[in-house]
């Protein structure tokens, strides 16, 4: 009579078969899929392009900043961008629904440009920076921090040792 | 011959072809037929083991310089018109091989490929919703 309790069980318990696609699939919020770029976090350290396992990330430098592309048709969401990301500006959303055309195999791309930063006391042009990288180099932000950190090497040391950026 | 044509347009035949994969995108593919959870039979597809009866065929992998004259007449026996679905991102762009020299591919510089499914593997669920877009063309083709 064994088979009377796993029909029961059965009944109870509904169907095995996911709804998908004619309902919504579970994903777990720690799927690696379509990788996702702030740009305002950035800070042009290239490391994500240098340890891309598919060679999906590309870093150009131009006039107006530095250009960020990825190719998600050769990203293998291994997820090394995000891992090396010092500021998390790089990351692996959940989602999946990557299924595409053949027309529309080289538009699967996402661009981004990074803006270069300009030292506020001589105008030199910086590496990107946002402020999670103020969070991560000063521990925190203040005033004075905030100050130095869009200084150029130079006239940071200048104003540091002066006394006018206290 | 009309209502066979028209049975057809419904419930097409699925065909795997393996050009070198890692066996990664093969085992979701066959879990979406295998597994209770996902069962891709409910789109009224069926797995088939001979390239003849194909409809609806699946390429794995990256088409390696070794397989690539056998996965082409594998494919030239498929009878026209088909679908054809390159399961993930090895026969869309080579992937991690990419520019290697052991690879032929991307596939779609031989063969025509109709819908794109990246993932490296893609999940089951994604692979479905490629072969229900690769169903969507196989019902204005066929
Ligand atoms: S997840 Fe891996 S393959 Fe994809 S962009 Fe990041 S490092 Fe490259
Ligand atoms: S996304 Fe992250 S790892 Fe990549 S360049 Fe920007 S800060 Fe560096
Ligand atoms: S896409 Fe990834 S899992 Fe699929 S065959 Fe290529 S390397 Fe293997």
């Amino acid at each position: 009579m064994a088979f009377l309790k796993i029909l029961f069980d059965n009944l109870r318990k509904g169907p095995a078969t996911e709804a998908f696609p004619f309902g919504e699939a579970a994903t777990p919020d720690a799927y690696r899929g379509k990788v996702t770029f702030d740009e305002t976090n950035c800070v042009g350290c290239n490391m994500c392009e240098h340890v891309c396992a598919g060679g999906a990330i590309r870093f150009s430098e131009q006039e107006d900043g530095l250009h960020f592309l990825i190719w998600h048709n050769t990203c293998i969401s291994c997820g090394l961008c995000a891992h090396y990301c010092p500021t998390k500006a790089i990351k692996l959303s959940n989602d999946w629904h990557l299924s595409h055309l053949q027309e529309e195999k080289y538009e699967q791309v996402d661009h981004a440009v990074v803006p270069y930063r300009h030292c506020t006391s001589c105008g030199e042009r910086l590496q990107p920076g946002g402020p999670m990288l103020h969070q991560l180099a000063f521990k925190g932000t203040n005033p004075r921090s905030q100050r130095l950190m869009n200084m150029c090497p130079d006239c940071r040391r200048k104003a540091s040792y002066s006394g006018e950026a206290l | 011959m009309d209502f066979f044509s028209k049975a057809a347009r419904k419930s097409p035949w699925l065909y795997r072809i393996n050009a070198g994969s890692c066996n990664g995108c093969d085992v979701e593919l066959a879990t979406t037929a295998c597994i209770p959870r996902y069962d891709v039979e409910r789109l009224g597809c069926q797995y088939c083991g001979s390239p003849k009866h194909a409809d609806i065929v699946l390429i794995t992998g990256p088409l390696t310089a070794r397989v690539k004259d056998k996965v082409l007449r594998v494919y030239d026996e498929i009878p026209d018109p088909k679908v054809t679905v390159a399961v993930g991102i090895c026969p869309i762009s080579g992937g991690v091989f990419r520019e290697s020299y052991a690879i032929e591919g991307p596939i779609d510089r031989y063969l025509p490929v109709d819908v794109n499914v990246p993932g490296c593997p893609p999940r089951p669920q994604a692979i479905i919703e490629g072969i229900a877009k690769a169903i969507e063309i196989w019902a204005k083709r066929a």
